[in-house]
């Protein structure tokens, strides 16, 4: 089944509107769904062209195609276990939230926290990813459990922040601190970033670039290959119990 | 007449040995406050009634047609923000909540732009605390760091640090150890036993650093960390590890330089690591006289310190999203009540570029640079000053305000609450 919502020209400028009621295995019930805008609930349908097309009896036959001016558009995929869903240009805030299954691939940017908190399934994000990029909540110890997180472009700050299992990959270059406090999973930066693995407990980080603003608290171990690739191997983060591995190719200290 | 003993409702000192001379119902002189206590007591020029914005100029109206244009703009809005509330009682900010879950808006106060990424901190590692008289009379080493309480919060060093005696200090004054740490060499650095100077952006790792060395793990540490020596850092480590009672005071050189709530992260898990040695504790350098308490007060009605959003009907916060310049900046909210706090001086230009599109109501004395992006502005007492009211102090004592004299002024709280009344009024039709 493929369900096709194309986002109607908003009416009420730059209110963002939350629809974690998109998620495929709703869909299987019909398109009878609401979502918000600011404190007033909409119909789906008020929001969006709907069409679909064929049928399916579970979550992984259903993929939902998004499309028009979608980057304000939050919780997309929230608690999503199966199907698909393809945005075809950005998305917004909190994309893939706590998703356990089932493939989201956007096209375009997305917005802060996509993928916050999940524990399975894949994102995909063609673009650039913002802020909190595979992180976890405020005030939590776990982020990102299981699950694979690939971003083509450039990520914000604080990317796979407190990460605990799973991938996170990104090909271009991650903001300041990405694997803050992580203690499990693997995080591999392709480009450059600041301060990667700060305050880390366990997991890997790999940073193929070079890693700004080094933090002092890493202890050199020696040089490894890796996947082709001659890459500097630290334990850290010694402010902290000192158990996580982190790979860079250069490094620079504030010094 | 002279009124002893008033709290001065400047900064989050609420210093509470002021006295204040009135004549004619007006301030005339201030004893024992700082020089913007004083300023603050002697303030003039309010404004006189209600002001309507009307084409490009200003029409006065009344109190009654002041609140009936705020509550009927804030019920038609789809996702109104509720702003300020560092700057007035908590009784006032109560009803804030009250009104931000009935009309379902987003209510924030000004700590998402100074004291908010502490609170980010304290939420995931805890705050090992403690109220200022303890450090009065206990601390032997205090450090400043990234903050500046000679320009700031005069009377900190006076009152509570450097210059005050200490119950179980023999000679206070020479006991007590001053350390500052900052990016630049401050007034308060000129008055300090160390003084420590990082390059900007480097907080995150002196702190790393220290806690490494105080582990044990000095070794390991490069010559020197953004701009500071390994020697240094082992002197201020030891400094630290040899205190009977240590107390950190952090200002917004640490909260909103690069990295933010985690440096305030490190600054706590290195007072944690200190405690393993000594008694050690840490706590903000809190900015207006009452920010603190809309920290409490939002906590104690919704769960949650700042960045509330009730649009859904529940409570929701994530700073970043739900806080005041996010939702300026990103345009997604339309319209604001401005209470006690003045934006337009502070925020971004993005944001005021959005505050100038949509209706704006504030409550404030006195004509401000966000009078400028106001449709109406309703002046009301000042706390502390013609009205009374609950704050808390830095250290999160709560401190009754009193009143020094009388005005005809609505305080915060009856304007506010009249606004609420008309909302259900309206919502009950």
């Amino acid at each position: 089944m493929k369900v096709t919502l194309a986002m109607k020209p908003a009416a009420k400028g730059f209110i963002p509107i939350e629809a974690e009621s998109i998620v495929p295995k709703n869909f299987l019930a019909g398109t009878d769904l609401l979502v918000w805008r600011g404190n007033r609930e909409l119909r789906l349908d008020e929001v969006f062209s709907v069409s679909v097309e064929g049928e399916a009896d579970r979550a992984e036959g259903v993929e939902v195609v998004l499309s028009g001016e979608t980057f304000r558009l939050k919780r997309v995929g929230e608690y999503m276990d199966g199907g698909k869903i393809t945005v075809l240009g950005g998305i917004g805030m909190h994309c893939g939230n706590f998703m356990s299954g089932g493939t989201i691939e956007i096209h375009g940017n997305a917005d802060g926290w996509l993928g916050r908190e999940m524990a399975g399934g894949t994102i995909i994000c063609r673009g650039d990813a913002a802020d909190y990029c595979a992180s976890g909540y405020r005030g939590g110890r776990k982020g990102m459990k299981g699950g694979t997180v690939e971003v083509f472009g450039h990520t914000g700050d604080f990317l796979a922040e407190s990460l605990a299992g799973g991938t996170v990959v990104v090909h271009g270059d991650a903001g300041d601190m990405p694997g803050a406090e992580m203690r499990g999973g693997t995080l591999v930066v392709d480009g450059d970033c600041s301060r990667p693995a700060a305050n880390m407990k366990g997991g890997s980080c790999y940073v193929y670039g070079t890693a700004r603003g080094m933090l002092p608290t890493f202890k050199k171990i020696g040089t490894v290959q890796h996947e082709g690739r001659t890459l500097i191997q630290f334990a850290g983060d010694l402010a902290n119990r000192g158990k996580g591995n982190l790979f860079v190719k250069g490094y620079e200290y504030l010094d | 007449m002279i009124v002893k003993d008033a709290v001065c409702p400047f900064c989050g000192c609420l210093c509470d040995d002021i006295e204040v001379e009135v004549e004619e119902g007006r301030v005339v002189a201030v004893t024992n406050a700082c020089e913007l206590g004083t300023t603050k007591f002697m303030g003039e020029k309010r404004m006189k009634n209600p002001i309507l914005r009307d084409g490009d100029r200003w029409k006065d109206i009344t109190y009654d047609e002041a609140v009936r244009y705020a509550a009927d703009v804030l019920l038609e809005a789809e996702r109104p923000l509720l702003y300020g509330w560092s700057g007035t009682h908590g009784e006032a900010q109560c009803v804030g909540v009250h009104m931000a879950e009935l009309i379902r808006g987003v209510i924030d106060n000004t700590s998402s732009v100074c004291h908010g990424p502490s609170i980010l901190a304290i939420q995931e590692v805890g705050h090992p605390g403690c109220t200022l008289g303890v450090v009065k009379n206990r601390a032997d080493l205090v450090i400043y760091w990234g903050s500046n309480p000679i320009d700031a919060h005069p009377r900190h060093l006076s009152r509570y640090t450097r210059y005050a005696e200490g119950f179980f200090l023999e000679n206070a004054f020479r006991d007590r150890k001053v350390i500052v740490i900052d990016v630049r060499k401050t007034e308060t650095a000129n008055i300090a036993d160390e003084f420590v100077q990082i390059r900007p952006g480097g907080d995150y790792a002196v702190l790393s650093a220290l806690r490494a060395i105080v582990q044990g793990k000095a070794d390991t540490i490069p010559r020197t960390v953004a701009g500071v020596t390994r020697e240094q850092l082992v002197r201020v480590a030891n400094l630290c590890m040899n205190a009977k009672f240590g107390a950190v005071y952090f200002g917004l050189g640490l909260t909103m330089t690069q990295g933010k709530y985690k440096n305030i992260r490190n600054a706590i898990e290195l007072v944690s690591e200190l405690s393993r040695h000594t008694k050690f504790t840490i706590s903000a350098m809190r900015g207006h006289y009452n920010v603190y308490g809309s920290n409490e007060v939002n906590t104690w009605m919704t769960g949650y310190p700042f960045g509330i959003d009730f649009s859904r009907g529940i409570a929701f916060y994530n700073p970043g999203e739900t806080t005041a310049v996010d939702i300026l900046a990103r345009k997604e909210c339309d319209a604001a009540l401005i209470v006690g706090s003045d934006p337009a001086a502070h925020f971004p230009r993005k944001c005021l570029e959005h505050l100038a599109d949509i209706p704006v109501v504030q409550l404030d004395p006195y004509p401000n640079a966000t009078t400028a992006f106001c449709n109406v502005q309703i002046p009301v007492a000042v706390t502390g000053i013609d009205a009374e009211g609950t704050a808390y102090r830095m250290d999160g004592v709560p401190i009754r305000t009193r009143k020094v004299l009388s005005t005809d002024y609505l305080s915060d709280e009856e304007v506010l609450a009249r606004m609420y009344a008309r909302m259900q009024e309206v919502l009950e039709q």
